[in-house]
């Protein structure tokens, strides 16, 4: 067994009792009591084999209103009064302000005010500069155009050789480049390489890639000059950013409620107020109104955020039997103003003596964000190369390559799984690549992907049932587009035998129960064991109720099939209707917070793709995606493949075709809109294998991250592996593939 | 975009007075002329382009249609790029033009794109569209792309502006000998259409076309014969899905058996004009389509092309893409 | 042939009858300056326009759009798009087309106008007078339910089929699946891609979306 342990199914349930906190209604008044309970074990999963609601195909409780047009997000937001901002960006990657002024605005009709963001002196290209209110959009964006904003463009760098030349301008006081960190032993690993019978090496690149968020950066604030407000914000945390605006508009922090209804992607960009935020809340401190401030798309592009580049010096040894024996990288990080960042190296797969030197090389862009997985796709891109390169090398098979530097079984398992599914078995080119004479080339490629997932302490749930029987499921977190609406109502409707329909979720808001940001994957094993708590707890607490009308004791009251009915034989049974008439006036509400045993950590994951090289044009297609994903128990079977087909088509994107483009003379993006900056469209989509792992009987585990990890690294080792085209700069777009193959002189 | 006034005109003559009276002394202009719209307004919105005036001529009847006199296919200025594309007589009878239509953008740009602001349309170049970026194109002293970054720029006929052409209809029709009627205050005048584009060394620069301020595009018309009934189009895309060219080949070919009497060549996507190949044309005549002929056939059509820094591999991605075109004229 | 604001003239967008199609004329005899045969008829067949009378907008402008089947009073400029006359100025607004590039790159703000699909964000409000507007929120029904809409076949797919992850680009990719089902009820995978080849998904809902349009294309029933 190599899972690590988790929740055995079929614990024996202990007989004696324990005191358990729910909130009953006494003489009217709700207080929180104390009851005595059997004490069992606590909330369980319980078999998957009995779960009517959980693990299986779930229909989002949010998909209507999404597919009708009718889901309100922080952009579609529209309150009385409401005025319209734009952000002015710093137009070069360095400026010293000479002028900035605003007296033009006021000629224009429909302005309103404006805010000062930075007035001396600017140090990354699309840094904010100001922020200008206008009564419709448009008057806002003639008073942002009406902005005089005159400065000195001082010296920058944007690139890795420039930053990194002595006599290079500096970027920021703590200089271009942050101490090197090195790991291992350089003399060691050299020489292992050295002696190894098999080596290969290469120089790998990644570029800044951007999150693309559809729905942008930004804010609504709705203040109207009074003692309290209402902040939208498209975040990431619920409870991220009603606080600096609070501090903003000098009110209360418990004054101002913070709402994320719907929001339309984050993919790690938005956590914080931010500086969108931030100037809304100053605007509406200033006009004692709503202001509404989202980033345009080119604002996106400049200032939203982005995933560093990588820049890596790899070296590699292998034994005959496929060991990696020796292993070296140097790695530049690019992350803009920032710092980057970079999963450890080799990425998974083990090495008798590596070292590695990283350090990031910064440049006058916006600093790179946490972006899904960060660091990692750098990583495994890099990594998987060389691991086939030496394979090849070795003339070794690419499956068995990996195998043999893992142990952990679980990736045996998968990889065997996936090269089965992709078609390894009858593939011609298992041990060497094809060669380029055909017109068309088929390849295929493998890689592997690694996730903790696990969650903690940090969500406060609340299950209500009410007299009429509606039940609701309420906690102030999140959903980015992962499902988190659904499971919050499925879990109490599968604790509670009912139907999913028959329960209520309310999440977004700040007023609810409190509830951490959706960033690393801990989501859901954060929330979801709290979820199941509240609705234990409330189950428990229903039970007692229950027990003298149906003549039984409460530890034998059971839930199912949208009724009430005692374990005993022959005994009575109630509808839902019936049971809950029983409640008092107030209902019954059960709180819930986070049960360690309810949840698991560290995923695997393993992917394998086929493409199609047309060595007369350089078109690469995908022709296939195949990924077989542990995830602990699967609450909503739709929604996780929906996450782990979105991983694969981002890291298409990340393979085939994004990349920020910089003019390192003029200090200009070229490509801050979705026509040059590529993302995959119907067209790119190949067909998509996936497969959960149910051999992993663990409790819940987030599967946001782990994959996107793969599948960029699985299509440039396809490419290689179809004709012999080894790309080693992402994206491998079709003239690199020319360039590759040697067609371009 | 900023505020400008739109004005909707019911004949043609009233599209042609509004232009006239947009225009000051030195025949500068104040007003755009607003078709589909589809490359106007995101001019606009990036402040390409700051026309007082637009001029808008989709009130104006009868500049949509496509019919066919005897011969001579007369496409109207107006009529979308879907309806080009689904037309039968032109899939039936100039298929390389319904093909290149077919492969434009994306279904929302064709249903209302039209074929007069297909072919008038400016450039993709991403310095051209960038506001901050004064390049030779907008007024300013030089073309970035020249030591720039320059993947997508020209790899024959470029200088001062190294910009390619982005109409892929330009590209077919050049091949298909089609012609361009121009209305303006003096009559019309009918251009063949590779007198329409001008090189950036050979016009002003800061213009594709010939088109002056006060000239409107109404139609365009295809010979219907042997030639445009043999014509095949390939327009390679870095996104299938909806992108420009990196590089798009037309050709049309009248055979007698299997030996060549008579064909036009067109490259898309490489230079600042649709860049007609009469030295391939004239290797062709007499030929059958052969590996050997086509492979001397895509020697000659890219020699002499000037690659820039990172646009080499335009040669042998439009070599592949004349190899397979040519094949299927075999 | 009408020039009043609001009711434009019969010809905007006109498609070519198969009468138009076939149709042959005197030619043209002589080459250069010889006004088209064709554009000339069509005038003369048109009813004559008052000389002069062009109409002329700017600043604000009230215009009444046909949306949904409803008509609708809106004060516009006319450089507001549809999308922005739709979300912004439009009492309710209608916010199910979103705003994401605008720039016709990514298809979210995705209408059917006149039975076109078409970027919302590319087209000037003052442009649609006269025409029949669907946006998303014409396709389902929410008469009396509070949170139950009747939703369309189409929409109940994408339901079932999780094709809706974060759902910014759900609108847009209703639309021109609508589009491409009403036009081809047995569309194949290769039709329902080109149709919706001008939509972008960050999330990487495609799969889901192609099983979902595949459902009611190969159901057939309407």
């Amino acid at each position: 067994m190599t899972y690590p342990s988790g929740p055995q199914d079929n614990a024996p349930k202990q007989s004696k009792t324990k005191k358990v906190k729910t909130t009953k209604v006494v003489n009217g008044i709700e207080q929180e009591v104390e009851i005595e309970v059997e004490d069992v074990a606590g909330p369980e999963w319980g078999p998957r084999a009995a779960l009517k609601v959980l693990d299986k195909e779930l229909i989002r409780v949010d998909a209507p209103v999404k597919v009708s047009g009718r889901a309100v997000y922080t952009h579609d937001v529209r309150v009385p009064g409401m005025a319209w901002a734009r952000l002015l960006l710093a137009p070069q990657p360095a400026t010293k302000i000479t002028k900035l002024d605003f007296s033009a605005c006021s000629k224009v009709p429909g302005y309103l005010g404006h805010v000062v963001i930075e007035a001396e002196e600017t140090r990354w290209l699309g840094q904010p500069v100001a922020a200008v209110a206008g009564a419709t959009s448009e008057a806002a964006e003639d008073a942002l155009r009406a902005i005089v904003l005159e400065y000195e463009a001082l010296p920058f760098v944007l690139d890795r050789d420039s930053a990194l030349k002595p006599d290079a301008p500096k970027v920021s006081r703590r200089g271009n480049q942050s101490k090197p960190q090195t790991r291992g032993d350089e003399a060691k690993a050299k020489a292992a390489i050295e002696a190894a019978p098999h080596k290969a090496s290469g120089t790998y690149s990644v570029p800044v890639v951007h999150h693309a968020c559809l729905e942008t950066h930004g804010a609504v604030v709705d203040w109207r000059g009074g003692e309290e407000a209402t902040v939208y914000c498209s975040s990431q945390h619920t409870f991220g950013f009603a606080g600096d605006a609070a501090k903003t508009l000098d009110l209360k922090s418990s004054a101002v409620t913070g709402i994320v209804e719907h929001m339309g992607g984050g993919f790690g960009s938005k956590f914080g107020f931010g500086q969108e935020g931030d100037a809304a809340a100053k605007l509406s401190k200033l006009l004692q109104r709503p202001v509404h401030l989202m980033l345009t798309r080119k604002d996106e592009f400049l200032m939203g955020g982005n995933r560093s580049g990588s820049h890596l010096e790899l070296a590699g040894g292998m034994d005959a039997n496929g060991a990696l024996v020796g292993f070296t990288a140097r790695a530049h990080k690019q992350g803009g103003i920032g710092d980057g960042s970079l999963s450890g190296l080799p990425y998974i797969y083990k090495c008798a003596e590596a070292w590695t030197e990283v350090s990031g090389v910064r440049t006058n862009m916006d600093s790179s964000r946490a972006m899904r997985a960060p660091g990692h796709p750098q990583a495994s891109f890099a990594t998987e190369s060389l691991l086939d390169e030496l394979a090849y090398a070795a003339g070794l098979d690419l499956v068995a390559v990996r195998k043999a530097n893992l142990e952990d079984k679980v990736w045996h398992r998968q990889l065997d799984r996936v090269a089965k599914e992709i078609g390894w078995f009858e593939h011609p080119h298992r041990t060497q690549p094809g060669n380029a004479k055909a017109e068309l080339c088929t390849g295929i490629g493998f890689a592997i992907s690694r996730w903790g997932g696990g969650g903690g302490p940090a969500c406060e749930v609340e299950v209500a049932i009410e007299r009429d029987g509606s039940v609701t499921s309420s906690v102030g977190s999140q959903d980015l587009g992962t499902g988190v609406r659904t499971y919050v109502a499925a879990i109490p409707a599968e604790e509670l035998g009912l139907p999913l329909s028959a329960v209520v979720a309310r999440i977004g808001s700040t007023r609810l129960g409190n509830a951490n940001g959706s960033g690393g994957s801990v989501t859901t094993a954060s929330l979801a064991p709290a979820v199941k708590d509240a609705a234990y707890n409330a189950r428990r607490a229903f039970a007692e109720v229950l027990a003298p009308l149906l003549g039984c004791a409460a530890a034998e009251v059971q839930f199912a099939d949208g009724g009430v009915q005692t374990s005993a034989p022959g005994g009575k049974r109630l509808t839902w209707k019936q049971a809950c008439a029983a409640l008092p006036e107030a209902g019954l509400r059960a709180k819930g917070v986070w049960a360690a045993h309810l949840q698991g950590n560290g995923i695997h994951g393993a992917q394998a793709a086929k493409v199609e090289v047309d060595t007369l044009t350089g078109r690469v297609r995908v022709l296939h995606m195949v990924c077989m994903q542990d995830v602990g128990l699967c609450l909503n079977r739709a929604a996780t493949r929906s996450q782990i087909n979105g991983g694969m088509v981002q890291a298409l994107g990340y393979a085939l075709l994004e990349e920020r483009v910089v003019d390192t003379a003029l200090g200009l993006q070229l490509n801050p809109c979705l026509e040059d900056y590529k993302l995959p469209h119907s067209l790119e989509i190949p067909k998509m294998t996936v497969i959960l792992d149910d051999e992993d009987t663990r409790g819940v585990i987030g599967v946001s991250e782990a994959p996107i990890v793969p599948g960029g690294a699985a299509i440039a080792n396809a490419i290689h592996n179809a004709c012999g085209a080894r790309i080693r700069s992402l994206p491998c777009t079709p003239d690199k593939v020319l360039i590759a193959l040697g067609k371009v002189s | 975009m900023k505020s400008f006034t739109l004005i909707n005109p019911t004949t043609l003559d009233g599209a042609l007075e509004a232009l006239v009276q947009a225009m000051d002394r030195r025949g500068r202009s104040k007003a755009a002329l607003l078709a589909g719209g589809q490359d106007l307004l995101t001019e606009l919105k990036e402040h390409l382009a700051e026309p007082e005036k637009v001029v808008n001529l989709k009130n104006v009847p009868g500049l949509a249609t496509i019919q066919v006199d005897g011969t001579l296919l007369r496409i109207g200025a107006l009529a979308s790029i879907e309806a080009i594309e689904s037309h039968p007589i032109i899939r039936e009878r100039a298929p390389a033009l319904a093909e290149a239509a077919a492969t434009i953008a994306s279904p929302q740009i064709r249903s209302v794109g039209t074929i007069g602001g297909n072919l008038c349309q400016r450039p993709r170049c991403w310095y051209y569209r960038l506001e901050e970026a004064k390049c030779i194109k907008k007024g300013g002293a030089e073309c970035f792309s020249y030591s720039g970054r320059n993947k997508y720029n020209a790899i024959f006929g470029g200088g001062p502006s190294y910009i390619v052409h982005p109409s892929d209809m330009a590209t077919a029709l050049t091949t298909l000998d089609a012609q361009v009627v121009i209305l303006s205050p003096k009559g019309t005048q009918t251009l063949p259409i590779e007198r329409f584009f001008t090189l950036p060394s050979e016009g002003s620069v800061l213009k594709e076309t010939v088109l002056k301020p006060d000239e409107i595009v109404v139609e365009v018309q295809v010979p219907l014969d042997a030639l445009s009934q043999h014509s095949a189009w390939s327009k390679f895309k870095e996104r299938a899905s909806y992108d420009w060219a990196l590089s798009s080949v037309c050709v049309a070919v009248v055979k007698d058996g299997s030996t060549v009497k008579r064909a036009r060549v067109t490259l898309g996507g490489v230079a600042p004009i649709p860049w007609r190949v009469p030295a391939v044309e004239a290797l062709l005549v007499g030929k059958s389509l052969d590996e050997a002929t086509i492979a001397a056939a895509c020697e000659e059509a890219l020699r002499g092309a000037e690659p820039l820094s990172e646009n080499g591999y335009k040669i042998p991605l439009t070599k592949g893409l004349l190899t397979r075109v040519l094949r299927s004229l075999a | 042939m009408s020039s009043q604001p609001g009711h434009p003239p019969e010809g905007l967008f006109p498609e070519p009858t198969r009468r138009d199609v076939l149709r042959t004329s005197a030619t043209a005899a002589a080459t250069g300056m010889v006004v088209p045969a064709m554009v000339s008829a069509q005038q003369t067949q048109a009813t004559a326009p008052s000389t002069g009378a062009m109409e002329t907008l700017q600043g604000e402008v009230a215009v009444e759009l046909n949306v949904n089947g409803k008509n609708m009073a809106l004060k516009v400029e006319p450089r507001t798009t549809l999308l922005d006359a739709l979300r912004n100025r439009a009492n309710p607004p209608l916010t199910g087309a979103k705003l994401v590039c605008d720039r016709g790159n990514c298809g979210a703000c995705t209408m059917i106008v006149d039975d076109k699909l078409v970027y919302a964000c590319l087209q000037l409000a003052v442009d649609m007078r006269g025409k029949r507007i669907r946006t998303v929120e014409g396709l389902s029904s929410s008469e009396g339910a509070s949170n139950t809409a009747q939703l369309s076949p189409l929409q109940q797919s994408f339901c079932e089929h999780d094709a809706s992850m974060c759902g910014f680009c759900t609108s847009g990719f209703v639309m021109a699946i609508t589009h491409c089902l009403e036009r081809k009820p047995d569309a194949s995978l290769d039709d329902i891609k080109s149709a919706c080849a001008g939509n972008a998904c960050r999330c990487g809902t495609q799969p889901h979306i192609f099983e979902a349009a595949l459902a009611i294309a190969k159901g057939g029933a309407k």
